[in-house]
């Protein structure tokens, strides 16, 4: 890592106070939630809160992130034979999908529940998110080709130079 | 244990996961989360105002635009907080996992921040859906974890302040092919198979073994190509989510509008409705031949039937009816000017007034209104919408309209209408 990184920006003693100050004031705002939450809500919901909580964070450190690890793995290694260029913009339409879905979803669930009233949730949401899943894909189909072609334009050049 | 943490780190290491990019996507992230916070509170005080407060009447669309950057900024906070924490992942596998008690103060409060905004933007996307699937409920939970963030957001920034600081700006000449590893503390220049069993460690055995090495030999990107890669996908992310649902309250972006959960002009006289006729219980009296409505204003009561509220100067006025769900809808509303009909009963509309609708549950069938909006000419009691009667899920036979308060407090099947004594 690169030295001067690490030099310090402030006096260390003015830092220090800054870094204090900051700690104690986001500290009080923290007990400020506690008490609203403890003063609102009622104590037997506290518990199904703390579990949200808790499983909103399994879901991400030991689901979402592996996920996202293994398609790194596996998109780089289906791609060794490609530009970077492909195999991020590959990384992307799968990565904007997920993250579509992941939003969308949820008001596909309750539009097939059942809304309290046919101004919610109005749309076909299930379609849109295909037509979406489909231009994601397009495009990325589109810029692939594109930096394909201009990789191997590159690459058949007499001089060869590679960056 | 320990070599796995060690490995799991370097195994994650990549060229986006570094200071630089934790500082860029923070900042994002930190003011996305303040605009929310911000919008929220004036939203929270316009619905439960302490005693000396006023608010502005003007701009007419001022809630609109508050509630409307409250709900957009939220939905950008998913791609933003994603990409946050994939940055920052490799730090789960700190070892050892916890140094001292400051150390382990810290990662609490790292652990609580991660799950307290990973919940707070799921509920808060969930109510825009009208959807309540988890076991406690939305309005006080939310309003509560809002400063439970933003303090573990301050204490946030005061602990890594240093590093925050030193990362402010682009470092001048950035390295062009070396994998940064996430903090100061690890020196993880793993590059290629070769330097791994390089390192003299004995091969790990058995499936572990075999698949830490398929993880080795896979092929690293460019680190330019990666950093730019993530940084499009992530400004993509944000347009997509914002750019695809933001034309439910902006108008400019309606033919987009394909995944917001309302849609401009869907609803009974082109106008959404969040709570139904049915819901507030008010079918039969909305409907009463004998319906009145009762002004009680300095010690005298007035009635006026919808015919004697229509004999009366009618004024128009275009308002937008402007959800705290972060939907609005524009609209065309006629009707008595408030302040006239305060008049007319022998009230002063300089008093703050207390509506009382025909509602029979709800949390807003008894709601009060301050002066500011009794006396600006914009409020009415409207009667007409859209060049139509009210209709029932509008509010008939009257409802309140006035400018810059959310859709809540435009209280509709109006009963009663009493001045509040100082």
């Amino acid at each position: 890592m690169n030295t001067t990184y690490t030099a310090p920006v402030l006096p260390s003693r003015r830092m220090f106070a800054i870094r204090l100050a900051l700690i104690i004031a986001g500290v009080l705002v923290l007990a400020v939630g506690a008490y609203v939450l403890v003063d609102s809500v009622a104590l037997r919901r506290l518990p199904g809160l703390a579990l949200w909580i808790g499983a909103a964070i399994v879901l991400h450190d030991a689901v979402i992130s592996p996920v996202v690890f293994g398609l790194g793995i596996l998109t780089r290694r289906a791609g060794h034979r490609l530009a970077g260029g492909i195999i991020v913009t590959v990384q992307a339409v799968i990565v904007l999908g997920s993250l579509m879905t992941l939003i969308v979803l949820p008001a596909i669930v309750a539009q097939r529940i059942g809304p309290k009233n046919p101004t919610i949730l109005p749309l076909d949401y299930a379609l849109n998110l295909g037509l979406f899943w489909l231009a994601l894909a397009v495009g990325g189909a589109l810029l692939a080709v594109w930096l394909y072609l201009r990789t191997r334009r590159a690459n058949q050049r007499p001089s060869r130079l590679q960056s | 244990m320990r070599r796995l943490m060690f490995e799991a780190r370097a195994q994650l290491a990549s060229p986006v996961r570094n200071p630089r990019m934790a500082t860029v996507i923070g900042r994002l992230l930190g003011l996305a989360f303040l605009l929310c916070f911000g919008t929220g509170l004036y939203s929270h005080f316009l619905q439960q105002p302490l005693a000396w407060m006023t608010f502005p009447t003007r701009p007419a669309r001022l809630y609109q635009f508050t509630q409307g950057t409250h709900i957009v900024a939220g939905i950008a906070c998913f791609p933003l907080l994603l990409a946050k924490l994939y940055v920052v992942f490799p730090q789960l596998f700190q070892y050892p996992p916890v140094t001292s008690f400051k150390n382990f103060l810290e990662r609490a409060s790292i652990a609580l921040f991660v799950g307290a905004s990973l919940v707070e933007i799921t509920i808060g996307l969930l109510n825009t859906y009208q959807w309540y699937p988890f076991p406690f409920p939305f309005k006080q939970v939310h309003f509560a974890l809002a400063f439970v963030i933003i303090g573990s957001l301050i204490i946030h920034i005061g602990v890594k302040l240093p590093l925050i600081m030193a990362h402010w700006r682009a470092a001048p000449t950035p390295e062009s092919d070396e994998r940064h590893p996430v903090d100061t503390g690890v020196v993880a220049t793993v590059t290629t198979a070769a330097v791994n069993t390089a390192e003299g460690l004995p091969r790990t055995r058995g499936v572990t073994g075999r698949l830490l090495r398929y993880i080795d030999s896979t092929p690293a990107l460019p680190a330019r190509t990666s950093r730019r890669g993530f940084l499009a996908t992530v400004a993509l992310g944000v347009a997509a989510v914002v750019g695809l649902t933001a034309g439910q309250t902006f108008a400019p972006l309606d033919a987009l509008n394909v995944f917001g959960p309302r849609k401009k002009g869907v609803g009974q006289q082109g106008v959404p409705v969040n709570r139904t006729s049915a819901q507030a219980g008010v079918g039969s009296t909305a409907l009463a031949a004998d319906w009145v409505l009762t002004l009680m204003l300095g010690g005298t009561e007035r009635s006026f039937s919808r015919a004697e509220l229509l004999a009366l100067p009618q004024t128009d006025v275009d308002l937008p009816i402007s959800c705290v769900e972060g939907w609005s809808q524009m609209a065309s509303w006629r009707g008595v000017r408030l302040r006239d009909l305060v008049e007319t009963a022998g009230g002063s509309p300089t008093t703050d007034l207390r509506l009382i609708s025909l509602e029979q549950r709800g949390g807003f069938k008894q709601t009060e209104m301050g002066h500011e909006y009794v006396s600006d000419p914009l409020t009415l009691v409207a009667l007409e919408l859209n060049g139509e009667t009210l209709d029932l899920e509008h509010g008939y036979p009257a409802r309140m309209i006035a400018p810059g308060r959310p859709g809540v407090l435009q209280t509709k099947w109006l009963s009663r209408i009493e001045a509040i004594d100082a």
